[in-house]
């Protein structure tokens, strides 16, 4: 496996758990208002010093087991697969945040919006991981 | 899987040809990685004009002596 194949799964380890912490923080606090829970700021910078610190420590350790591999730039092929990546989880953004503006039409909650749209940025962060695997194991 | 381009070469054969060259070596002379070689090797990749080039100049021979087209 090479070493961006190995970030890419570091990755979506570190976004996922932390996705999952920042939605457990706000399923509390939204059971506590019996409403949805706006965006806080200290849940959303205690997500973003989580990937930090996780993606530093990590991603350390892989480079140090494979410090040649860190150090090279990504060649042709992996500029190609991250930048179809990036293009398809770009669907999965805009698909997120159109339904959390349809939802809020009908439903004027702009907490659930926000959330939405967060949410929405998490999933395609971790999608677009995915899909850089799913290219580098299948060709792109 | 993904639908692999109709390009054939004789990346493989070439390398062990020129003194079971390793694909690290191969890689390190055109500027990619050797999952890219491999990727290329297995027909999954098809390299870039220059990366195409680069080979070709590496192993002394035509560009068709290593790419072919397959209909």
């Amino acid at each position: 496996m090479s070493f961006r194949e190995k970030t890419a799964w570091v990755m979506i380890v570190i976004l996922t758990g932390a996705g999952l912490w920042y939605f457990k923080m706000i399923y509390i606090a939204s059971s506590a208002m019996d409403a949805v829970a706006p965006i806080i700021p200290a849940f959303l910078v205690g997500y973003v010093l989580l990937i930090i610190i996780a993606s530093i420590i990590l991603m350390s350790m892989i480079a140090v087991a494979s410090p040649e591999e860190a150090d090279a730039p990504a060649d042709e092929r992996e500029k190609l697969l991250q930048d179809k990546a990036g293009n398809w989880s770009g669907y999965i953004l805009g698909f997120g945040v159109i339904a959390g503006i349809l939802h809020y039409s009908v439903n004027a909650d702009g907490n659930l919006l926000a959330q939405l749209c967060f949410a929405s940025l998490m999933l395609s962060q971790i999608a677009e991981y995915g899909f850089q695997i799913w290219f580098y194991r299948r060709g792109v | 899987m993904a639908k692999r381009p109709p390009i054939t070469n004789r990346v493989k054969d070439l390398r062990e040809a020129h003194g079971q060259m390793s694909q690290s070596a191969l890689a390190k002379q055109i500027g990619v990685t050797r999952q890219t070689v491999i990727a290329i090797e297995q027909g999954k990749y098809s390299p870039s004009l220059e990366s195409a080039f680069r080979i070709a100049r590496v192993f002394g021979v035509g560009l068709e002596d290593v790419f072919g087209w397959e209909e």
